[in-house]
């Protein structure tokens, strides 16, 4: 008996058990939906049973169907992997679900969204395999569409994100060359103010260089502090504090006068950092200067040693900075409410700060209101 | 102590802060022994000086070769460098053998108390407490001086 034989036998088999009367076969043979029947005790499998719309689908004939296995649908270009899958599935006996490129007799293609599900006898062994296919080559191409647009879109992102990477590097290099060129500036003025204060020999002038090489360091203080932090936006004004007394104490060598310091952390915007160290520096600098005069010595006025305290808190919407000394008063010092307080005055203006001079008895407090609001972003 | 001054050499290709640092390495006590504007004349001095310390700008007349010129100071010359720069994070972890460094722009006092407390360091072996402001010291010679545990700090 020949394959095509008893395929056909299996075929009439089949039918016979599906008459004419039957309402599954009737409905089975009418459906859009492409079936097929495969005799799963025959050698390879071949197709016992294919409906019109299988025909349609793939272009062959009944008789040129019949008695084959259905790989005759795969091609060239169908994936080795999905017809790996199918034939672990038909030899398991599971179930699958899989798109595969098939081709019809004309050799045109079209994905197929195959499902391939065994069925069992009464003994329960594998009888046939059931197959349905469905044409999905429209939502294949949407696919591969997407996916094109996808990889277009991922490498554009990838080319602009190596583009700003680039940019991003640029500007920080370009910021580091900056930083270098201020800082070294800053460094030269200072130079600049020391060589001349070591030429002039008159106490009014040196006194000047002094007064203005304070103030280019309090600048050149900040712009260290500035780069040193990781955030260049925040200016740490308690950290900048010390920094500077330090400094302008060990500078002044007055180890009679003793310094507090009572510092609440408070960051501000680094717009504000020159114009409010400025302030700072020539208030600290005019309690050193003048609330402990020279003739004094020892700082001890009336019997009290020398005390200066700077102190910092943040009370509700402002920045409280006061600077307090136990010397000579205002009255009665040689601060002759120079240009030092000029700076200060337009500076506090600037920052929208408020300053207060007022007797601490002894001595002179001086305190800046700096606002929250005016400062933060 | 009658100890005799440090020889400190000055390399940096800024002459005004050349000239400004050599007053103020002779007013702590120091002795300056010259003055070095490019990494050339920066080893060849070290060499044949042979200084105590040596206070080395990053950026020199031929681009940034300070790095270099600690290196070999420290490797063939047998002296101690110190760095002196604006760039300050841009310096190896290592500090290429260099003692440390004094961040610019730096202060007059600034200068003054790190060169004094450097002065005791490399007398005595030992530091006589931590850095002053403004000094930042290489871990390898912190931890020479008695100051272990001193992580490289950013404030």
């Amino acid at each position: 008996m020949t394959d095509i034989l008893r395929s056909e036998r299996a075929a009439e088999e089949l039918a016979a058990e599906h008459g004419a009367g039957d309402p599954f076969a009737a409905a089975i043979r009418a459906t859009r939906m492409a079936m097929i029947v495969t005799d799963a005790r025959q050698p390879d499998h071949p197709i016992i049973f294919a409906n019109n719309a299988f025909l349609a689908l793939t272009g062959y004939h009944r008789d040129e169907v019949i008695g084959r296995n259905c790989r005759f649908l795969q091609g060239p270009d169908t994936d080795p992997a999905a017809i790996e899958k199918l034939s672990a599935a038909v030899a398991n006996g599971e179930d699958i679900a899989i798109d595969i490129l098939n081709y019809r007799k004309d050799g045109s293609t079209f994905w197929n969204a195959l499902y391939l599900s065994p069925v069992r006898g009464k003994d329960s062994e594998i009888v046939y395999f059931f197959g349905s296919q469905l044409n999905v080559s429209d939502k294949k191409r949407v696919e591969f569409e997407l996916d094109d647009t996808r990889d277009r879109l991922e490498a554009a992102v990838a080319a602009r994100t190596a583009d700003l990477t680039q940019a991003l590097q640029q500007k920080t290099a370009l910021l580091h060359e900056v930083d270098h060129r201020v800082k070294n500036n800053l460094q030269l003025i200072s130079s600049l103010l020391l060589l001349q204060n070591r030429r002039v020999t008159d106490p009014g002038v040196k006194n000047s260089l002094r007064g203005m090489l304070e103030r280019v360091s309090a600048i050149a203080t900040v712009h260290r502090r500035l780069f040193q932090s990781e955030d260049v936006e925040r200016f740490d004004v308690s950290a900048f504090v010390r920094d500077l007394v330090s400094d302008m104490m060990g500078a002044a060598r007055r180890d009679d006068i003793k310094v507090s310091l009572d510092l609440e952390r408070i960051d501000i915007a680094a717009s504000k950092a020159a114009p409010l160290a400025l302030v700072i520096s020539e208030l600290f600098s005019n309690a050193l200067r003048h609330a402990f005069p020279p003739e004094s010595m020892g700082a001890a006025v009336d019997g009290r040693a020398g005390e200066i305290l700077v102190r910092i808190t943040r009370q509700d919407a402002e920045f409280r900075i006061e600077i307090a000394d136990n010397g000579v008063g205002v009255e009665n010092s040689a601060s002759s409410g120079g240009f030092g307080l000029t700076i200060v005055q337009l500076l506090c203006q600037q920052l929208k700060a408020r300053s207060e001079t007022t007797p601490a008895d002894p001595g002179t407090r001086v305190v800046v209101h700096l606002p929250v609001n005016g400062v933060h972003h | 102590m009658t100890e005799r001054p440090l020889d400190v050499l000055i390399v940096e290709d800024e002459v005004l802060l050349a000239t400004e640092l050599e007053f103020l390495v002779e007013e702590v006590g120091c002795h300056a022994v010259g003055l070095a504007m490019s990494s050339d004349e920066a080893k060849a001095l070290a060499c044949d000086l042979r200084p105590d310390l040596a206070l080395v700008d990053v950026h020199l007349r031929d681009g940034p070769t300070g790095v270099e010129v600690a290196r070999t100071i420290h490797d063939d010359c047998g002296g101690v460098a110190l760095f002196m720069t604006a760039n300050v994070k841009r310096l190896p972890d290592d500090f290429a053998g260099a003692c440390g460094v004094i961040g610019k722009p730096y202060s007059e006092h600034g200068v003054k108390t790190a060169l004094t407390y450097l002065t005791v360091c490399l007398r005595e072996g030992q530091a006589p407490g931590p850095p002053p402001v403004g000094l930042e010291l290489a871990p390898a010679y912190a931890q020479r001086w008695g100051l272990p545990g001193l992580a490289r700090a950013t404030g």
